[in-house]
This record gives structure tokens, C-alpha cells and sequence, in this order.
């Protein structure tokens, strides 16, 4: 993975002073909290219904052990013993002190990490496949780009103040599992360079992002990207933050006006200033080389364990997926266990992941979008041993993809943004779906809930999506039907009237006993066959108990 | 308990922290000057307010002297492009940053191209040289001479 | 009737105003009437080095938040829900007399 040279280390370093510098004015009360807000945001630090929020960025959510087990500490010294990993790749703490955050953001600079631009209206970390650098489907390792645009969107002193906040994701793979239309900016990696799509997202106005070039060179995305942001910078609305996003500046140029902007504006920089040589470009892929891999593969002895665990079989089949060496595969440790909040971490599950990743996965790891940690190379002949020590820490459930690897947002029970709690629901939910035959019976579906419109739990992806509502303060939650993140991306519809939270759990088994009744075959998954068949037949079933 | 530092009035500092007097050039508004700078003699300054384009103003840029770029609340980031399209086009007079402009603001500011700023702080000398300070390391290429990290880790010259 | 409530600068805890000054536990909370919880609260606005946010939750003659405010106001001052419903975690901290229906 990346490492840090000088200029990084100086780079953080005067980060935090300038924050710590920040901090300390505003407990002074030399600026206010109108002007401090923006300024702690920019920091990732949040302040929340009960606390202090710290968001750390997990840069294009690649972790080593050595930061997984800092992260715990973090989690033991100055949080209450847990840590809370996003659907942006992050992670978050809840209880954090304002005068503890600047101690933080030192004991995470040693271990080349920040909470820098996690938060506030300029560029967010970028996200990628989890799978990056392991996947058999991948001809382009997207962890290089991103890095370059982890550096260059750093302090950029032209976006720091854009209209909103803006969030960009890079695949380079066939199989899209960035969800890069659903970006202001989404990147796919292509062998004749990049298709960029943009105006991309979710929230109030959920749209897909439109291509807007094709084959745009890797030497050039930097000025690209640079004239992409100006015009955004320079037109989007703000006036109203919830039409400040670039999707709305995009349906309102129309895509095509708005990409004849970008090529104006591009034309007029001075692309040699902006753009990273080569020689950076190769600097930076040097820090991804495929690890000294393992050889050999004891077959029988792999057969024989799969034989005598059922439920390590099961945990293959659910949890893992095909590497591009034929001896390793790639292990999602699900942070899904029945009646547990979606994406928590305690610290001794940490410090037990570090341990695993060192012990068999090459000391790497990464945070996916689905709030659960990869491993993303393991060879074949250590998936027993790393099973068994998952499981015995609670770590090894096996519903990778199924329908109790629900994404949701941290609701209204940590955020003040939210309208409705999304944990305790996805908690029912998961409990009421917690007979592992079913599970695997059901097989793929996502279930993605959110607490507001905000949709960081990306309700509107999933193929069966849940939004919180508050109607005169009680919660209500509206059910969308027939979303997909993947390179067939698609919105869900709502259908129906809200439903109380009791109620949630009884429609979703209608829904999935009347897929179960109307499959062709156990292979048509779930949303294959609410395309084949229509959305109003789920609906009606979600909406009038059969 | 300090003063909160909005409380100040603003004061004029250049880039070197030096505090400027008030200068006696007519200033026009952005209509004004698209619709009249072309028959005018003379220097004047521009006031921009976010939204208007300052590319419109490029034909006529040998009359003007001074562009005072607004910050009416510093959340708003278009005068950042405004300062950088200007620096970029060649203009080498004064761009002044007026409004809401604070301490935290003028690293930004510096790095685009301001060089002038109606700032208030208890110690504006000290606030432009703090952020002229801040960071030792820069990762893109600005309207300033800082060079991008990239350029330096390869000792490729600006 | 109104609690007046804020968030403390320094650590973010949710706290409650009393005549004897802030506390976390909300069951200590003191019922102000309209112009006293009034007149607080920008007295507290003001003093921002101290708390950050603070607003008032009005009440019914029950003693109630009003409707609007109901889930939210109960999460703040019982804490995160996750693992138990509203009651049940109302009747482990004996709290359902600060907020009741």
C-alpha cells in the first residue's frame, strides 16, 4: 500500500497544528462556533445528538493491520471501546472530546492516517473497489488513481468552499463494485483510458451519472478532473443546499452543455502545471505491487475441512469470492452478526482482524461500502485456520450478499440529521431472518436503510430500500423496491404509504415469501425476478398482508 | 476569554502583512465596467461579487488596476476561481479579498492569487504570515510559486 | 413548560439545564415556565465557550414533548436505543415519567 514519504508526514503534521491551533481558538472563544463549524467539519468532526463524531478517512478504504490496531486503540483510549465503519469506506467514533481530537489526529498521523476532508463542501475521500488488486475481473488497479487524487484533492485551495460536498469513485473492473454512477464523479478505468461519468448521487435527488467522456488518459485526469470542478465550482447553486450538488447543475446545463464546459475550460489550463508526470504516476503504482504470494494448495485437506465444518462450507460459499491467483481467494469478515448494528467494530475485534491479516492475508485490509471489512487476498490452504479464529471472535458469520448484510446509517440514534433510527430496525430485520437455511435459501438481496433523505445508508440502491420519515415525531418508513448499485445501476422505486417500524419486518417476509413462490429457479435471484415479473406484484404484497 | 475575531474591524494587509492605507481609485461594479471600461482612460479597480464572470472583463484589462473580489460568507468559494481564471490569464495588478475574510480563509486566498485583504483578526500581520507559513507541503500547482510535491520529489523544475 | 438543553463544548455530552446548573441526566432536568426557559436560553446562546446549541423542548401540560419533538427528544436524553426498544430502555433507566405519551 501507499507509504508515506517526507512531504506526506510535513504535509499532516502541519494539518493538525493548523487544527489543534483551530481547536484552542475556539475553546477560547476567539472565533465562533458559526465560523468553527465549517472548520472542524473539514476535519471530519461532527457534533452529533449525543457527542462528538470524528470521521477518519480510510483512503480508498485500504487499511493496514498496523492502522487496524491503532484504530483500536483509539477506540479503547478515547471512544467507548467501539468504532463504526461507513458506507463511505470510513470510519467513525461516537464519543469523542473536542479537546481530545487534536491527540487523535497525532496518534493516527503516525500511522500515515487523517481525519482530513471527511466532512465540509470540498472533495471526500475517494472510494474504489474493495476488491481492488485482488479481482479476477480487474484490468486496471484503481488504488494508483485514487492515491493521485487523495494527493491532489488535498487542501486544494480552489475547492475547499464548493457549493456542497463532492464525492468521487474509481473502478477498474467489468464487474462495477464502486457504484460509480451514483458519484458527482465516477470513474471506470478502461484499457483506451477513462469513461468518466458525472452528476451522479443519492440524497434528495437520486440520479445516475452521465458519461461525459470516454478515453481520457491517465496522465491527464488531474486537469480534467481540476476543469470539471471549476465549472462546478463557478455555477452550482448556493442558494439552496439541497440543489447544490453537481447533479443538479448537470440536469439543469443538460450533460452535453455541461461536458462542452468542462472541454472550454479544460482547454484553457496549462496542463503541464496541473497534471502529475509519469515518472509520479509510476511512483505511486510502485507502492501496489502484488505481494509475494504463497504457492501450493492441499486440495484434500481443503475438501476434508469444507466435509467436517458445515459451517466453514457455508461461510466459503457466502463469504468468499474468486481471485485472480487460482490458490487464494478473497474473504469478506461480515460486521453483520445477527441483532448486531450494521458496521461496528469492538476494539478487541480489531485488534483480533489485525492479528488474522498478518497471520494470513498479507497484512492488508479493506472497509467496503457494504460496512464490511475484506481480506482481500488469502491463500486457500490458511481459509480454515483464518475461519476458525474469525468465528471464535464472533466475526465469522456467513451472510456475505444475503439478506442480512444490510447496509444502514448510523440513524437517528447517533445523528442529529436524521429523522428515524435505522439500527434497531435493521437489527428486527436480521433477526427475523436469522435461520441460516433461509438466509442462503433467499440468497442474494440487499437490504440498504437510511434515517433520512440524506441516504447515507443508500436506500435507494438497494433492491429493497428503506427511508426513515418522521411524521409528528414518530418514525414511519417508506419501502423502495427494485434498486441496483452494480454496472446495471438503477433506482428504487417507493412504493405505498410508510409503514411503522413494527411493520417493516412482517412486509419483508411477504416480499421475499412471494419471491420465493414466483422464482423460475433457485438461480434467478431476487432482483432478477422483480424485473421479470414487475415491481406492483411486491408492492401489493409489501403493502396488504396476503 | 478572547474577542471573537469578526468583531474586529476589517484592516487592509498586504501579502507581506504590511497594512496598506486607503487608495484613492474610482472603483466600478461589474456592469459598469463591462459596459464602460472600453471607451475609459486610465486604472481603476473592479468589484466582483461571486457568480459574475471575471472572463468577461479580459478585453479590458489593461485598464484595471485592482479586481476586490467579494466574500460575502466565507463558505462561498467562487472567488477562488475568480482570482485563479484572472492570475491565469495574465493579470498581474492587484486582487484584493474583501468581505468575510478571516484568518483561516488566507492560505486558500494566498495560493490563488490574492495579494491584497480586508481581513478581520486581532493580528492581521500575523495571520498572513502564519498562513504563508502553514504548510510546507503543496500538492497541486496554484496561481502562486509554490511547487507541487510531485515536481519536487522528481526535481522537475517549474 | 420547557427543558432547556444543549450540548457541552468541551467533551459534546448532551446536558440539562437545572437551577444549580448542567447535568447529564435528563430526569433532572428542571421545567421552566415560558419566560424564564425563554430568557435562559439566550443568556446560553450567548455563552459559547460553555454550550454549544442550546434550545428548548417544549412540553405538554402532561409533561410530554410535543409530538413533533417526541423520538428524537427521547433518544438524546435516554442515549442510543440500539439493542432495545424505546420502552424497554425507558423502564431500565426509569425514565418514562420525563417523556411520557
Amino acid at each position: 500500500m501507499y507509504q508515506y514519504d517526507a512531504f506526506d508526514h510535513a504535509f499532516v503534521r502541519d494539518r493538525n497544528a493548523e487544527f489543534a491551533d483551530q481547536v484552542a481558538r475556539r475553546l477560547s472563544g476567539e472565533i465562533t462556533e458559526d465560523q468553527f463549524k465549517p472548520l472542524r467539519l473539514m476535519n471530519g468532526l461532527y457534533l452529533q445528538l449525543h457527542a462528538y463524531m470524528l470521521r477518519i478517512a480510510v483512503p480508498y478504504g485500504v487499511l493496514s493491520s498496523k492502522q487496524v490496531r491503532k484504530l483500536a486503540h483509539i477506540a479503547r483510549t478515547y471512544d467507548r471501546d467501539f468504532g463504526h465503519f461507513t458506507t463511505r469506506q470510513n470510519l467513525q467514533f461516537n464519543w469523542i472530546k473536542l479537546a481530545d481530537a487534536p491527540k487523535i489526529l497525532e496518534e493516527l498521523a503516525e500511522v500515515e492516517m487523517h481525519a482530513l476532508q471527511t466532512s465540509g463542501n470540498c472533495i471526500r475521500n475517494t472510494t474504489t473497489d474493495q476488491f481492488a488488486g485482488a479481482a479476477k475481473d480487474e484490468h486496471e488497479d484503481p488504488r494508483p488513481w485514487a492515491e493521485l487524487i487523495r494527493q491532489w484533492s488535498s487542501n486544494h485551495p480552489e475547492f475547499t468552499f464548493l457549493p456542497r460536498k463532492f464525492k468521487i469513485a474509481i473502478t477498474g473492473a467489468d464487474r462495477d463494485r464502486a457504484a460509480v454512477r451514483v458519484h458527482d464523479i465516477g470513474l471506470h478505468a478502461r484499457p483506451e483510458g477513462f469513461d468518466v461519468y458525472v452528476g451522479g448521487g443519492l440524497g434528495r435527488t437520486p440520479s445516475l451519472g452521465h458519461r461525459i467522456k470516454t478515453g481520457l488518459k491517465g496522465e491527464n485526469l488531474l486537469s480534467y478532473l481540476e476543469a470539471a470542478l471549476r465549472v462546478y465550482n463557478r455555477y452550482g447553486r448556493r442558494d439552496n443546499i439541497y440543489k447544490a450538488r453537481i447533479k443538479i447543475l448537470v440536469a439543469a446545463l443538460g450533460p452535453d452543455e455541461y461536458a462542452r464546459q468542462v472541454e472550454a475550460e479544460w482547454a484553457t489550463l496549462d496542463k503541464s502545471r496541473i497534471d502529475a508526470p509519469v515518472v509520479e504516476i509510476d511512483r505511486i503504482r510502485s507502492f501496489f505491487p502484488a505481494p509475494a504470494w504463497k504457492t501450493g494448495f492441499d486440495a484434500a485437506a481443503f475438501e476434508r475441512a469444507k466435509t467436517a465444518d458445515p459451517g466453514f462450507a457455508r461461510w466459503l460459499r457466502n463469504n468468499t469470492l474468486a481471485h485472480r491467483q487460482d490458490n487464494h481467494l478473497s474473504v469478506t469478515v461480515s460486521l453483520k452478526p445477527v441483532g448486531a448494528p450494521p458496521g461496528d467494530a469492538s476494539s478487541a475485534q480489531m485488534d483480533l482482524l489485525a492479528d488474522v491479516a498478518d497471520a494470513y492475508a498479507y497484512g492488508e485490509l479493506r472497509v467496503s461500502h457494504e460496512q464490511n471489512i475484506i481480506l482481500p487476498h488469502v491463500a486457500k490452504d490458511d481459509l480454515y485456520a483464518l475461519y476458525s479464529r474469525l468465528d471464535a471472535a464472533g466475526l465469522g458469520t456467513a451472510n456475505g450478499g444475503k439478506i442480512t448484510d444490510m447496509i444502514a446509517c448510523p440513524g437517528l440514534d447517533y445523528c442529529s440529521l436524521a429523522n428515524a433510527r435505522s439500527i434497531p430496525l435493521a437489527q428486527d430485520i436480521s433477526r427475523r431472518f436469522e435461520d441460516a437455511q433461509l438466509t442462503d435459501k433467499i440468497g442474494d438481496l440487499s437490504i440498504k436503510i437510511s434515517g433520512c433523505i440524506n441516504a447515507c445508508g443508500h436506500h435507494h440502491v438497494g433492491h429493497i430500500g428503506i427511508l426513515g420519515v418522521d411524521k409528528q415525531g414518530v418514525e414511519f418508513y417508506q419501502i423502495l423496491l427494485g434498486g441496483r448499485a452494480d454496472e446495471n445501476a438503477a433506482l428504487g422505486v417507493i412504493t405505498g404509504k410508510g409503514l411503522s417500524a413494527e411493520a417493516v419486518p412482517d412486509a419483508i417476509e411477504r416480499v421475499v415469501q412471494l419471491y420465493l413462490n414466483l422464482r423460475k429457479d433457485e438461480s434467478e435471484r431476487f432482483i432478477d425476478a422483480l424485473e421479470r415479473l414487475g415491481r406492483e406484484a411486491f408492492a401489493e404484497a409489501l403493502h396488504e398482508p396476503a | 476569554m478572547s474577542r471573537p475575531n469578526s468583531s474586529y474591524e476589517p484592516q487592509l494587509v498586504n501579502r507581506a502583512g504590511e497594512t496598506l492605507t486607503g487608495d484613492e481609485i474610482e472603483t466600478l461594479d461589474f456592469d459598469r465596467a463591462v459596459e464602460e471600461l472600453d471607451g475609459l482612460n486610465g486604472s481603476y479597480a473592479v468589484a466582483i461579487q461571486p457568480g459574475q464572470d471575471v472572463r468577461a472583463l479580459l478585453p479590458f484589462i489593461d485598464h484595471i488596476a485592482r479586481f476586490d473580489i467579494a466574500f460575502p460568507g466565507y463558505r462561498d468559494g467562487r472567488g477562488y476561481s475568480s482570482a485563479r481564471i484572472l492570475r491565469e490569464a495574465g493579470f498581474t495588478g492587484a486582487i484584493r479579498a474583501v468581505g468575510d475574510v478571516l484568518r483561516d480563509q488566507l492560505f486558500y486566498m494566498l495560493r490563488c492569487g490574492f495579494d491584497e485583504f480586508l481581513i478581520k483578526d486581532a493580528a492581521p500581520p500575523e495571520a498572513i504570515r502564519a498562513a504563508a507559513q502553514r504548510y510546507a507541503t503543496t500538492y497541486q500547482s496554484a496561481a502562486d510559486a509554490a511547487a507541487p510535491v510531485w515536481a519536487l520529489r522528481h526535481r522537475i523544475p517549474a | 413548560m420547557k427543558l432547556l438543553t444543549a450540548n457541552r463544548l468541551s467533551d459534546g455530552l448532551t446536558i440539562w439545564y437545572t437551577p444549580s446548573g448542567w447535568v447529564e441526566d435528563a430526569a433532572h432536568a428542571a421545567r421552566l415556565d415560558d419566560a424564564a426557559a425563554e430568557a435562559l436560553q439566550k443568556t446560553w446562546a450567548a455563552r459559547e465557550t460553555e454550550v454549544v446549541g442550546a434550545y428548548l423542548i417544549p412540553l405538554k401540560d402532561d409533561g410530554a414533548p410535543v409530538q413533533r419533538e417526541h423520538v428524537r427528544e427521547f433518544v438524546r436524553a435516554n442515549g442510543p436505543t440500539i439493542g432495545a426498544t424505546a420502552d424497554a430502555l425507558a423502564r431500565r433507566f426509569q425514565r418514562a415519567d420525563i417523556f411520557k405519551d
